[in-house]
């Protein structure tokens, strides 16, 4: 039986700051290792636990092949991962960090279009006079995909996108965007507005588990109740 | 009779009834397909990657597929198809492969005869297999449309109506939106008012993200100035759902029409292009007319139509005038066509 859990942590940024202060905060100090660029650390006292510090949507990649036991990672990440891979993780608890919705967004001096009817109605105007498809940049196909669908508009196109999602309608690659955002402050620096019902998903950072290892885990999660 | 039998006796029909075979690629440019028919398509089709990194996938539709084949004049207008098209459609156990038997006017020129050679390419073909107790149920999306445009409502609600009948879940929820008064949010209007006189200013042409200055002004004013009214929705819902229930014989449809305009109060003349349904008594078979059917297919926009064997339904089909314009037409080509049930014979 592997009695060896490991955890996979965030490596960046404010959601690595503010995962360790969890941790730190459940009694469980975690030794990040003195190289500076090492992946690797522990929890003291814990000696069959170990860290792996990952990009947050590795995590969730991981915890679905059982590599990772146990995980911190978005929802929005989560959410937009195939079925099939969200079958083999459970959400153990909603974290109070890392809030942030993903929205849909439209330039500011688009002043005609404020919800989403109105944008159904402009995305049937382009095909008709132009005979294309209203684009819409991404990071999150699957999840922009269902909600716009879910909401009766059909006729666009995903642009897939890597990053500065925001620039994307003024240089011409999309028209409008679905992105990420905490307070607003990157769309609003771009030109960009928020439409009234855009909201598709709230997310926060989670602790999440793999389904795989299970067994071993409950020692480790009564920390966290 | 055998399966394959029974197939070639309908092709020959088809054949005695003028249609040419068209043979339309099996592997198509995925993209294409998306581009022009929407995101939504993408999950449904199965698709592979080239080695150069192009995302090809086996075609889903043979009306779709005959239809692009046609715009790259690979085919005459009047033709039939006999093949197999892919696609995955929900649920455990379901087929990939569908057996497709059908035919299609491509640019139709003559609406009623054209129509009505559909149907009754499609009935002899039924009668020559011998399929008893033969039933047909039609219905004409263009009379829905008629309706709406004669209602007082905002225009752009009329075309929304209209975009989404053959969603009947969505229509559902937008009849509901119509008996409220939620269009205009009054909180963001005085700064949007304000930005609208700023960008009057601005240079006309201008493009913001895809769309001119202008274009947007244009919608702007015209929303603000076509507000919607309560009772009036509460009025046309009423309507709307009244008109969704008629179910007749072929042989009553004028006088039903002419009963639903009086007791609402409309003009009795609103729905004139109904010709092509009122042809078809000359087929003298029992017709059955249902406004609320054929909403299932997007790009149908005339005559809808379905053939029955008892309670089998055994074919369907009906007119599609802005798909080929969608699937890159320069200018709108008529179509109408129909398809074999061949499960169920």
């Amino acid at each position: 039986m592997k009695d060896l859990i490991t955890i996979g942590l965030p490596s960046k940024g404010r959601l690595k700051e503010k995962t360790i202060s969890f941790f730190n905060d459940k009694g469980l100090k975690i030794i990040q290792s003195e190289k500076e660029r090492n992946y690797f650390g522990t929890i003291e006292n814990k000696p069959n636990i170990q860290i792996i510090f990952l990009h947050a949507k590795e995590i969730i990649q991981r915890l679905g092949d059982g590599t990772l036991d146990i995980g911190v990672s978005g929802l929005d990440l989560l959410k937009e991962s195939d079925l099939n891979l969200q079958s083999k993780i459970n959400i153990q608890k909603k974290l109070d960090y890392g809030n942030a919705n993903l929205v849909i967004a439209v330039p500011d001096d688009w002043i005609d279009v404020q919800t989403i009817a109105d944008l159904e109605e402009i995305s049937f105007d382009i095909r008709s006079k132009r005979n294309t498809r209203l684009r819409v940049a991404t990071k999150y196909p699957n999840l922009t995909n269902d909600f716009l669908i879910s909401k009766g508009v059909t006729q666009y196109k995903l642009i897939p996108s890597l990053g500065a999602t925001e620039t994307y309608p003024f240089i011409g690659s999309s028209e409008i965007i679905t992105d990420i955002t905490s307070t607003g402050k990157t769309l609003e620096d771009n030109n960009l507005r928020v439409l009234k019902d855009g909201n598709i998903l709230k997310s926060a950072a989670c602790l999440l588990t793999s389904k795989r290892n299970k067994n071993i885990l409950s020692n480790i999660l009564i920390n966290f109740d | 009779m055998k399966s394959k039998k029974l197939s070639e006796v309908i092709i020959k029909t088809f054949k005695s009834n003028g249609f040419v075979l068209s043979e339309p690629d099996v592997l198509l440019d995925s993209d294409y397909i998306i581009e022009r028919s929407g995101e939504k398509f993408r999950s449904s089709m199965l698709t592979f990657d080239r080695e150069d990194g192009k995302t090809m996938c086996l075609r889903p539709d043979l009306t779709v597929a005959s239809c692009i084949s046609f715009l790259q004049k690979k085919t005459s207008s009047k033709i039939y198809y006999s093949g197999q098209a892919y696609r995955r459609s929900g649920g455990k156990g379901a087929n990939f492969i569908n057996d497709q038997l059908g035919i299609e006017i491509l640019g139709s020129k003559n609406l009623i005869k054209d129509d009505f050679k559909v149907i009754s390419t499609i009935l002899n073909s039924a009668k020559k297999i011998k399929m008893k107790n033969i039933k047909i149920k039609v219905s004409d999306i263009g009379l829905f449309k008629s309706l709406i445009n004669a209602l007082e409502m905002p225009e752009r609600w009329k075309l929304r109506l209209i975009r989404h009948f053959w969603r009947p879940g969505y229509f559902e929820e937008l009849l509901k939106r119509l008996e409220k008064n939620t269009d205009i949010d009054a909180v963001t209007f005085d700064a949007d008012k304000k930005r609208f006189y700023e960008m009057k200013k601005f240079d006309q042409n201008k493009i913001i993200a895809g769309r001119s200055v202008s274009e947007i002004l244009k919608r702007f004013d015209k929303k603000i100035k076509d507000p919607r009214s309560f009772v009036d929705g509460k009025k046309i819902v009423k309507i709307i759902k009244a008109f969704l229930k008629i179910n007749c014989k072929l042989s009553k449809l004028d006088d039903e029409l002419l009963n639903f305009a009086k007791k609402n109060n409309l003009k009795i003349n609103i729905f004139k292009n109904f010709k092509s349904i009122q042809n078809l008594k000359k087929l003298n078979q029992d017709i059955n007319f249902v406004t609320n059917f054929g909403r299932d297919v997007e790009y149908y926009t005339g005559i809808v139509f379905e053939v029955f064997s008892g309670t089998k339904e055994i074919a369907s089909g009906g007119r599609y005038d802005d798909l080929l314009k969608s699937l890159g037409a320069k200018k709108s080509i008529p179509a109408v066509g129909a398809a074999i049930n061949l499960k169920n014979i």
